[in-house]
């Protein structure tokens, strides 16, 4: 089986490859992973007002996985969290060409986005929710 | 209480037991061939693994009895001894084959092996989540830049050295994590197999049995990821 260009390029120049310090302010770490095929997948979020100004990820996995997270970064940035939370599995499989055997990749990339975001949303809320 | 109507046998169960032989018609009970006109019956796409080799549903299992009735019904359904027979046994002697071929290669891993029941037996165990164990995915990460600084770095240079010896302690380390984690598997399914065998089915056995499945699950998944970073440093260092 070939991987379509698109995944092709993403693996050999991933997009915002890297970590942020996870206690860094405004940060949200989305830490996921397939357990059918041993697939590990970090996703880091940075938002400043609401938008998200950065996204950095590392993935350990095949070509699709690493594929999937590269783009997703891409398509963090930019975004509100509220147009972050719309991103979809789908999207990605359409965007990267995907065979249906590496569908559970982009499934994984999602799943990583919305870890993220709870995690950030989690960490804003804190304070809050810590004092009851 | 228990309604008995609540209770419906399990399908994959009751195929073998009520079947027409596809030439005579007389009932087939249970065997590959039936008991009148002795020709090949095809294994049911229904029938599960373990009734497919006359086994009980158990996460253990006697590995040379799975062989010596794997290698017996392999000579049973094995095309060479169908060229001189129908069409229709043919085509039933390659499909048992198939079947046969795939039920032996996830019987004889314990762990395809656990995968497999526990979806049969216990829904789709690849559902249940555990929350994703943080630690180890951050040391596997790391390990990935390590396994990249040293795919990068030049093999004469001390520093290449220095990340190969790394690399070495850490997989021994992996190796023997995998090992522990197979050892408390090993006891899951003894007492996964114990709780089955007491088949009861009471709210007390199924709330031994959720936690069960739960550590299964988890070590599963554990094993999994590092398994995968294991084949990767044994890859890449050699």
């Amino acid at each position: 089986m070939a991987y379509s260009e698109k995944v092709v390029d993403h693996f050999n120049n991933p997009r915002n490859m890297g970590s942020f310090k996870k206690d860094e302010e405004g940060i949200g770490t989305g830490m996921v992973g397939a357990p059918e095929c041993g697939d590990v997948m970090k996703l880091q979020i940075k938002v400043q007002n609401d938008m998200i100004v950065d996204a950095k990820f590392k993935t350990f996995g095949c070509g699709s996985a690493i594929a999937s997270s590269s783009l997703a970064t891409e398509w963090l940035k930019g975004k509100t969290i509220q147009e972050a939370q719309k991103i979809k599995n789908t999207d990605i499989v359409q965007e990267l060409n995907l065979p249906p055997v590496k569908i559970h990749c982009s499934v994984l990339a999602e799943d990583a986005i919305k870890a993220a975001l709870a995690d950030y949303q989690k960490k804003a809320d804190g304070p809050a929710t810590d004092a009851k | 209480m228990d309604h008995p109507h609540t209770h419906s046998p399990n399908p994959r169960e009751l195929q073998m037991a009520r079947r027409l032989c596809w030439h005579c018609q007389s009932e087939v009970s249970g065997e590959y061939f039936c008991d009148r006109c002795a020709k090949v019956q095809p294994v049911s796409k229904e029938t599960d693994y373990f009734t497919c080799f006359g086994f009980p549903r158990r996460l253990t299992i006697d590995q040379s009895k799975l062989e010596a009735k794997f290698y017996e019904l392999s000579r049973a359904f094995h095309p060479d001894f169908y060229q001189s027979k129908s069409e229709r046994e043919q085509t039933i002697s390659l499909g048992n084959s198939a079947t046969l071929n795939s039920a032996y290669r996830t019987l004889r891993d314990p762990i395809q092996r656990a995968e497999y029941l526990l979806d049969l037996d216990a829904g789709a165990i690849k559902e249940i989540r555990n929350s994703p164990p943080a630690d180890l995915f951050e040391e596997i990460l790391e390990l990935q830049d390590t396994l990249n600084e040293y795919r990068a770095a030049d093999r004469t240079s001390a520093i290449w050295q220095q990340l190969r010896a790394k690399l070495q302690a850490e997989q021994l380390t992996l190796e023997e994590r995998k090992q522990d984690m197979e050892a408390s598997l090993q006891q899951l399914f003894t007492d996964w197999d114990a709780l089955q065998d007491r088949g009861d089915s009471t709210s007390q056995a199924r709330t031994e049995r959720d936690p069960l499945l739960m550590r299964m699950r988890e070590i599963l998944s554990n094993r999994t990821y590092v398994k995968s970073i294991v084949n990767d440093l044994v890859a890449t260092i050699g």
